[in-house]
């Protein structure tokens, strides 16, 4: 078998995909960013910058700073709102591009009028629930660290789309599983896993956190072995098809996470690096899957040979 | 001929039309205008390390043949991955690092892209151990160039530390009608200065906290003399280098009227308007990418006392 032979595709909840390769939302602008560097019909698909319904300004500076094998971010969501969205980002990507949009805000119901307006949009094929924004009426924590808020945030989204519905879960949770079966149990078409692990890191000589906003998002290869982690938890837990995001660099990388039960990838950080490492992570899959003999990218999903009790 | 009280600028230098659209397109804290392409568009390649020298102190010189480098504007960088790749990709440190392109030139195995830096960390030592044949990850040319100075006007550059590397092919251009000013701690910690002192009719002054070369004092003492005894109209300004001395060249060019265009050295995790971790204060409120609105913006745009 030659990797051009193998079936790439996969359906992730309803969307279905020409490859399990996708760019991860914040990671990848609106597209168009990369143009220069890859094909964008090569990809799976890619999920657009976080959307809220007003334009969004960003944290004070400094809003990155490089960790161990990673790195800390505090961007707070900047992003031109959904209708600039609408009008001149989507409009600028060929058709062939499968764009999922990713919704946030800082209330539920900001959450579900944003979906609304998404919902039968020409070129949407998609939506992600960013469900690691903090809620303000619940005392800041994450939509998604609290099993209540989180279910009804995911009623609310579902009942503002006919879209394919993905939620994305936090990884600063005591169980995932449980979190998983929660946007099961209320409607999510799948899962994507994880998000930025919350972190901190010092400057000593000011004795202030390195960013502005003191707390921030650890991405990267760091992050890798917890994903994988969480992952493989969650798909143990629900029946919803899986998109698996930490840290993934390479080919080998995306194939873990496929072994995992993932039944896609996201690319994020690594972007940064080389941002024509999707295409490559792309074509790495195939190779794999012709080399062990996979027909179907399909048959890798979940693969992994578990211990006992693990 | 004095740079600075000197005639108009040479007739064979008009901005190429290309070049002229792009500029006037750009507003210094605006968002990027989609409809505009840039120059050169970027590419991302595997460089092939050809030299790394000593250029004094902890500075550094990488030459990388890059192939199919599309050429780059005074002002642009790329983003160089954090030294030699292996087989095993590097994840520590893991971010690309932005360089300014000092210069490069075509030969017949691609463009030999030239960067001066000083080590201050993990990533840029890797970089200043990377051994002949062994290969950089390139993303590049990145950001907006310096603008054209006036028709007829004559320039002021200042730079100091590793700024200086982004004057190079501003000094190329604007010479005759420019003068340099370059500041470092240290005689050592001075780079390049044999290639500036190289090009034809740039007139170079030098100041070093310590006096070890050129005047004792700060290039920022240097520059206010040469406004305060230069003809009027006031010649525009351009600088790059530590945070403090770029706000203090733009509050001195303001206090005589003088345009002022700064390039900015923000860390930044993707160096294309995607990571938005190198936002800058802008006046007007808000922030401006420095990555693709900037590096270059007009220095009375920028809240410098916000500044990272």
């Amino acid at each position: 078998m030659t990797p051009d032979q193998v079936d790439m595709t996969v359906d992730l909840g309803g969307i279905e995909l020409r490859n399990p390769v996708l760019t991860a939302s914040g990671t990848f602008g609106y597209g168009t960013e990369f143009s220069p560097f890859l094909e964008l019909e090569s990809l799976g698909g890619f999920v657009a910058k976080s959307l809220t319904l007003e334009p969004r300004t960003g944290n004070p500076p400094p809003r990155i700073a490089e960790a161990p094998s990673g790195m800390l971010n505090a961007i707070s969501l900047e992003n031109v709102g959904v209708e600039a969205f609408i009008r001149e980002r989507l409009p600028a990507l060929s058709d062939e591009v499968t764009v999922i949009a990713s919704v946030f805000g800082t209330e539920i119901e900001l959450y579900g009028r944003v979906t609304e307006r998404l919902d039968g949009v020409s070129g949407v094929a998609g939506i992600e629930v960013n469900a690691s924004c903090p809620h303000v009426k619940a005392g800041g924590i994450e939509f998604g660290q609290d099993p209540k808020a989180l279910a009804a945030l995911v009623r609310t989204v579902r009942q503002s789309t006919r879209l394919p519905m993905l939620v994305k879960l936090s990884p600063n949770v005591t169980s995932i599983a449980e979190m998983a079966r929660v946007a099961e149990a209320e409607g999510a078409d799948g899962l994507c896993l994880i998000n930025a692990v919350q972190a901190l890191d010092v400057d000593v000589d000011t004795r202030r956190p390195v960013l502005a906003n003191g707390l921030g998002g650890l991405s990267g290869p760091a992050i890798r072995p917890i994903a994988l982690r969480m992952v493989w938890q969650a798909a143990s837990a629900v029946d919803l098809p899986i998109c698996g995001i930490g840290g993934i660099a390479s080919a080998e990388d995306a194939v873990k996470f496929l072994l995992c039960g993932a039944t896609a990838v996201q690319v994020g950080t690594a972007n940064y690096l080389d941002p024509g490492v999707a295409g490559q992570i792309v074509t790495g899959i195939a190779e794999y899957a012709a080399r062990h003999g996979f027909a179907r990218i399909a048959d890798l999903v979940g693969a992994l040979e578990t211990p006992q009790g693990g | 001929m004095d740079p600075l009280n000197g005639a108009g600028r040479p007739a064979n230098h008009p901005p190429p039309p290309e070049l002229s659209r792009f500029l006037l397109a750009q507003s210094p804290a605006g968002p990027r205008d989609m409809a505009t392409p840039p120059l050169h568009p970027p590419i991302r390649a595997d460089g092939t390390v050809v030299e790394v020298r000593h250029e004094g102190g902890s500075n550094r010189r990488i030459s990388l043949l890059v192939p199919g480098w599309p050429g780059s504007e005074p002002g642009q960088f790329a983003m160089l991955s954090p030294g030699a790749r292996s087989a095993v990709p590097r994840t520590d440190p893991l971010l690309p690092r932005p360089m300014a392109v000092f210069r490069s030139q075509a030969t017949d195995d691609g463009h030999l892209v030239e960067f001066l830096f000083k080590v201050t960390g993990r990533g840029t030592a890797l970089m200043a151990e990377a051994l002949t044949g062994q290969v950089v990850g390139v993303v590049g040319p990145l950001g907006r160039p310096f603008p054209r100075v006036p028709e007829a006007g004559a320039c002021v550059l200042v730079g100091g530390g590793t700024g200086i590397a982004s004057l190079y092919a501003l000094a190329i251009r604007e010479a005759p009608t420019a003068m340099l000013l370059l500041g470092a701690g240290s005689r050592d910690d001075l780079m390049g200065v044999e290639d500036f002192e190289a090009v034809d009719d740039l007139e170079i002054r030098i100041a070093t906290e310590d006096g070890s070369r050129g005047e004792q004092g700060l290039v920022t003492q240097l520059l206010e003399r040469v406004l305060d005894e230069a003809q009027s109209p006031p010649p525009t300004v351009f600088s790059c280098g530590p945070t403090p001395m770029m706000a203090r060249v733009a509050e001195i060019a303001a206090a005589r009227g003088a345009t002022c265009w700064a390039s900015l050295e923000n860390n930044m995790a993707c160096g294309f308007g995607v990571c938005l971790g190198c936002a800058a204060p802008i006046r007007a409120g808000g922030y401006a990418l420095v990555c693709n609105t900037g590096p270059v913006f007009e220095a009375s745009t920028v809240t410098w006392e916000a500044m990272p």
